[in-house]
């Protein structure tokens, strides 16, 4: 069964190379056929392989595939090979899983767009790079779907390219994540030369055998990852370029910006989690860089007027939970809310482009409202998802994932209570964006008129992820609400245990108690600001000192201001000066040498027979003459 | 003997059907079922190698190897023929006729393990190619072609046949191998007579080849040549020369020579450059395409010169990427040209893929693996050549090549710019009922040559097992 593993990205690629070759020839019905059809065969191997995997795991939990090797240079023999664990196994799961949900979901939403078939070949090459990134048993091959999702996420970003808006917000995704990826080269570079392998396991053996805890090379290549990490799942201080990213489809946001591209930062700290445990520093940075993101990212969303963008801020946000559980060595609650949040998120954005296609593509939350009648099965399912995100104690799988990230950080040795308490202000911060989105998106009077609404593809899978939002959780609950761990253990089958310290007077029942707490004050002050007071948000903002933080906070914190100033400038202006500088003279020289010598052999070519015979008999004489004279 | 023989017996029947009855259609059947019989036929033959077949000819697993090389490309060329003569006025037939002759003298070559043999093929090929080059007789660029092929081509056979009088006298012996046996034996022979012998018999090969100084008829040739034809000229003339060129130095040790080394040397060195240069700036694409071939030719005798069978297994393996790509080079000029004139000059190509977009992403794939671009063919056989060069730690050859590749991959991506350029608006309008229908046949092939073009450059294994257990059969000095 396991063998069958190289089919759940080859599904995919094959039907992006029809798709990329035939598509605009096939028919409109053809199109989804192979664009979802083949995300489906993939989910039923991914399913097949979980259930094996459950059932009787292979020996050692994990199992490779070797397809053949690509190159055998001097040493350096990357693989073609996929490697399964509970991990991969997992996230596998999840992106093809809700992967196909959304591909079902945009065989309607972009029915009506010119680039249908354009549309699913990116996405399809999007599902089978992330399958590559995931399943690769080396960095290398990682590398491949790492840049390959990239590539996608561009292309998709800027799938309307006829706005050059779109096609700007494109670029500045590339080259923001492109500053991470660099540092992850250097990465991969250092662990190569000093480890000798790229092959995952390999290299995590050798770390161990080689590095000592806290050795300057491990933090390096740790923190270098960690750059590259940052960058792919917006994480302070490079998230600014998955706001503007919504300008792409919005099954696109679903699929790429929320459920699963962006999480492969956490997927690849989680992977070389040994190395990290080897460089406690560089594992504290994941942990304040996830803090600090959630922090920043849920005060934007809270001032944000556009509904995707609202959601952008929370998945940098929720991603910053993950980071957060990450740097206290929380493995398996990461990955808990990694799947819950693909689950929750990836509903939110699809309700959210129910609202659009329906509201004449309108993304301002204050031009909608009352939606709860008009649109009654989109309201409830955008409900559950919102609840999840925001935490509703006991019914949602948001609540049992983010309560456990939060119990962890306080519970473990790598954890503190500032980071606790940074999480908990977090719930707070996303309970009150989110119920802001709901109360002023669905109740209220009807500002906008509802012209269209969606059919059967578009509302299966939204009721699908909503009862996943809900039951999700169930897998793992803590022990005092019926104790269920499969989830953990399942995780713990690729991941360590995570090291518990000293409680210091805290249980998980308090620690929950004040995550209830801080969800009911955030839903509490969503229903005094934007149900029971509308005007006195307004009057919020009114001082100079409101308007001055309500601008400051809508524009990221002025990150993308600060960036102007510090980089981007400075960069373009260097680039003008140094424009005509002494090294290209070199370069131009050179071009220039080469076409005055090609102006002189030229005069060769006479077309002339007895210029040709005298060259033949000047060759044969200076030949034989070398021969015998030398 | 066996393949030998059916590619002879081919271009009898063709002839005799010829005569009976006139039918392009016939003509180009026989003459495929007569090639793909004598490929398949290597088969047969193969158990039974190595043979000594009377003292002129070698069939072993070398020889094996590059026949089926030069039957395949014959095969190819056929097929391109095809589908360019059909939209020719005038006889047709009679060209395959002269393509099997061709194609024989080039397997008479390529087993050859003496003068005569050598001798022999190589005026069997070159006779056949003069009337190929100027088939086309109402035109005056293919007569000319002609006229300049006979000839360049029978003074540069004068100088071999010169130098191969002047060992023969020295030596007393035209076999190979006993030219071997007599140069390290310490036979008493001089040195004066000797390598102006040598010599002047790379002159006649460096003809054949078109390396410098000996090139300067390739673009004249190439230019006026039918496409076909010339695509049969740079590969298949071409390759049957270089594979004999390793067997005879490699099999007589004659590039350890000091002084051979040398002019080898002057020779790959001038002619990467000058094909290189001379492409920089045409605007005629069967021109750029010969002065390139100059240039690979260059690349080639790079690795030549390394020596080992590591440097024949390089050659023989950037053989087949080059025959693969120049076939498909040519094989678009080819099916692109129509009853007036080949379609040679840049301006053709303008916008190409806007009207024929498979046809330019084939051409882009040809193109690339002649610049040498990863994932094609081309980049694994420059790969190899580079390989083998360091081995023999050839610096200044290796040095020479890297710098004109890069000034290569300038005119390779002029074309492709002229390739994506947007249609030009003010040329005029697209004939009326679409673009004329390309030939069938030559498509199947072009689609297959691509195919190949990219499977062997990501997965060479299959290929290169075979080049080395051919190689392996070459009695190295």
């Amino acid at each position: 069964m396991f063998h069958l593993v190289w089919l759940i990205p080859a599904f995919p690629i094959a039907s992006f190379l029809v798709l990329a070759i035939f598509g605009t020839r096939l028919s409109k019905k053809a199109v989804p056929l192979f664009g979802v059809g083949s995300i489906a065969l993939s989910a039923v191997v991914s399913i097949l392989i979980m259930f094996r995997f459950l059932t009787s795991p292979p020996p050692g939990n994990h199992y490779t595939q070797i397809l053949w090797t690509w190159v055998d240079v001097g040493g350096f023999k990357p693989q073609i090979a996929f490697y399964l664990d509970a991990l991969s196994v997992l996230m596998t799961l999840v992106v093809t899983c809700v992967g196909f949900l959304i591909h079902l979901y945009s065989a309607e939403f972009m029915q009506e767009d010119e680039g249908y078939s354009r549309f699913f070949a990116y996405m399809n090459l999007f599902v089978a790079s992330m399958c590559t990134l995931l399943l690769g048993n080396n960095l290398l091959l990682l590398f491949l779907g790492w840049e390959g999702v990239g590539l996608c996420s561009y292309l998709l970003i800027g799938f309307w390219y006829r706005d050059p808006a779109n096609g700007l917000a494109a670029r500045k995704a590339f080259i923001v994540t492109r500053v991470g990826d660099t540092a992850m080269t250097m990465g991969l570079f250092l662990l190569f030369d000093k480890l000798g392998t790229l092959q995952i396991q390999d290299l995590m053996h050798q770390a161990l055998l080689h590095w000592a805890v806290g050795s300057p090379y491990a933090v390096a290549a740790a923190l270098l990852l960690l750059g590259g990490a940052v960058g792919k799942s917006a994480q302070l201080p490079l998230q600014t370029w998955l706001p503007d990213a919504m300008a792409g489809p919005t099954p696109t946001s679903a699929l790429i910006h929320a459920a699963t591209m962006v999480t492969a930062g956490v997927y690849l700290i989680a992977r070389t989690h040994i190395l990290f445990s080897l460089a406690p520093s560089a594992q504290f940075a994941v942990a304040v860089v996830g803090a600090a993101t959630l922090i920043l990212a849920g005060f934007s969303a809270l001032t944000q007027p556009d509904i995707k963008r609202i959601l952008a801020y929370s998945t940098i946000s929720q991603i910053g939970y993950m980071f957060l559980a990450l740097g206290v060595g929380a493995w398996s609650a990461a990955l808990f809310h990694f799947m819950t949040h693909a689950f929750f998120k990836a509903l939110l954005f699809l309700g959210a482009g129910v609202i659009i296609e329906s509201l004449h593509h309108e993304h301002n939350i204050f031009k909608m409202g009352g939606l709860r009648k008009e649109l009654p099965l989109a309201f409830w399912t955008f409900l559950a998802a919102g609840c999840s995100l925001a935490g509703l104690p006991l019914i949602t799988a948001g609540f049992y994932s983010k309560g456990l990230i939060i119990w962890d950080t306080w519970s473990s040795a790598q954890g503190s209570h500032v980071l606790w308490f940074a999480a908990v202000i977090g719930v707070l911060l996303t309970s009150l964006y989110t119920f802001r989105l709901i109360f002023v998106v669905f109740f209220g009077e009807v500002k906008t008129p509802v012209h269209k609404r969606p059919g059967l593809r578009m509302m299966v899978p939204c009721v699908i992820l909503a009862v996943l939002s809900v039951v999700g959780g169930f897998l793992d609950t803590p022990p005092f609400l019926g104790g269920v761990h499969s989830f953990t253990d399942f995780m713990h089958l690729a991941l360590p245990v995570m090291t518990e310290g000293p409680a210091g007077g805290m249980t998980e029942i308090l620690s929950e108690s004040f995550v209830t707490l801080a969800f009911l004050v955030g839903l509490y002050l969503a229903y005094f600001f934007y149900v029971q007071k509308r005007e006195y948000a307004e009057k919020l903002t009114a001082p100079a000192i409101g308007k001055a933080l309500h601008q400051f906070w809508l524009s990221d914190w002025g990150m993308d201001w600060l960036y102007e100033r510090v980089f981007v400038r400075p960069i373009i202006w260097i680039a003008r000066v140094d424009k005509q500088d002494f090294v290209d003279n070199i370069y131009s020289g050179m071009a220039l040498l080469t076409e005055f010598c090609y102006r002189g052999v030229r005069k060769t070519e006479t077309g002339r027979i007895r210029w040709y015979a005298a060259g033949i008999a000047a060759g044969s004489i200076i030949f034989v003459a070398i021969v015998l004279f030398l | 003997m066996l393949p030998l023989l059916i590619v002879t017996a081919a271009a009898v029947v063709v002839m005799l059907a010829i005569s009976i009855k006139r039918s392009h259609l016939l003509a180009v059947w026989l003459t495929l079922v007569g090639l793909a019989a004598a490929f398949f036929s290597l088969w047969i033959v193969a158990p039974l190698t190595p043979i000594q077949v009377t003292p002129l000819l070698i069939v072993d697993g070398y020889a094996l190897f590059y026949m089926g090389l030069i039957l395949a490309a014959t095969f190819v060329t056929v097929i391109l023929a095809y589908g360019y003569l059909e939209n020719q006025s005038g006889y047709r037939e009679e060209l395959y006729v002269l393509i099997l002759v061709a194609a024989l003298g080039s397997v008479v070559l390529v087993a050859s393990s003496h003068f005569v043999s050598f001798f022999l093929g190589l005026e069997v090929l070159s006779v056949a190619l003069y009337a190929m080059s100027a088939y086309l007789c109402a035109r005056k660029p293919p007569l000319e072609a002609g006229l300049k092929y006979l000839v360049l081509a029978a003074a540069s056979a004068a100088f071999l046949l010169f130098g191969m009088a002047l060992v023969y006298a020295q030596l007393g012996t035209m076999q190979f191998g006993q030219i071997a046996a007599m140069l390290s034996g310490g036979a008493c022979y001089s040195k004066a007579l000797l390598l102006p012998g040598i010599a002047l018999i790379i002159t006649g090969i460096g003809f054949k080849l078109a390396v410098v100084p000996f090139h300067m008829w390739t673009p004249d040739v190439y230019e006026g040549a039918p496409a076909p034809v010339t695509a049969f000229i740079a590969t298949v003339s071409k390759g049957a020369m270089v594979a004999l060129l390793l067997r005879y130095f490699y099999e007589t040790g004659m590039q350890h020579l000091g002084s051979v080394f040398l002019v080898f040397s002057i020779i790959a060195i001038a002619s990467m450059i000058a094909g290189n240069l001379l492409a920089l700036f045409q605007n005629n694409v069967k021109r750029i395409l010969a002065y390139s071939s100059i240039a690979h030719l260059g690349y080639v005798l790079v690795a030549f010169l390394a020596g080992g069978t590591r440097a024949a297994e390089a050659v023989t393996f950037y053989l087949v990427a080059y025959f693969i790509t120049t076939l498909g080079a040519f094989g678009v000029v080819s099916v692109l040209s129509n009853g007036e004139r080949d379609a040679d000059v840049l301006d053709d190509y303008r916008g190409l893929f806007w009207r024929r977009p498979v046809l330019a992403g084939i051409f882009t794939l040809m193109l690339l693996s002649l610049a040498g671009i990863p994932l094609t063919a081309g980049f694994v056989g420059k790969f190899f050549l580079v390989a083998a060069g360091a081995s023999s730690a050839l610096w200044g050859l290796i040095f020479t090549l890297i710098v004109t590749s890069v000034i290569g991959l300038f005119y390779y991506l002029r074309i492709l710019v002229a390739l994506y350029a947007p249609p030009a608006e003010t040329g005029e309008a697209a004939p009326a009922g679409g673009l004329p229908a390309l030939s069938r046949g030559g498509s199947y092939v072009l689609a297959a040559l691509s195919v190949l073009l990219v499977w062997v450059g990501v997965y060479p294994a299959p290929i290169l097992d075979a080049v080395q257990r051919a190689v392996s059969t070459l009695r190295l000095f």
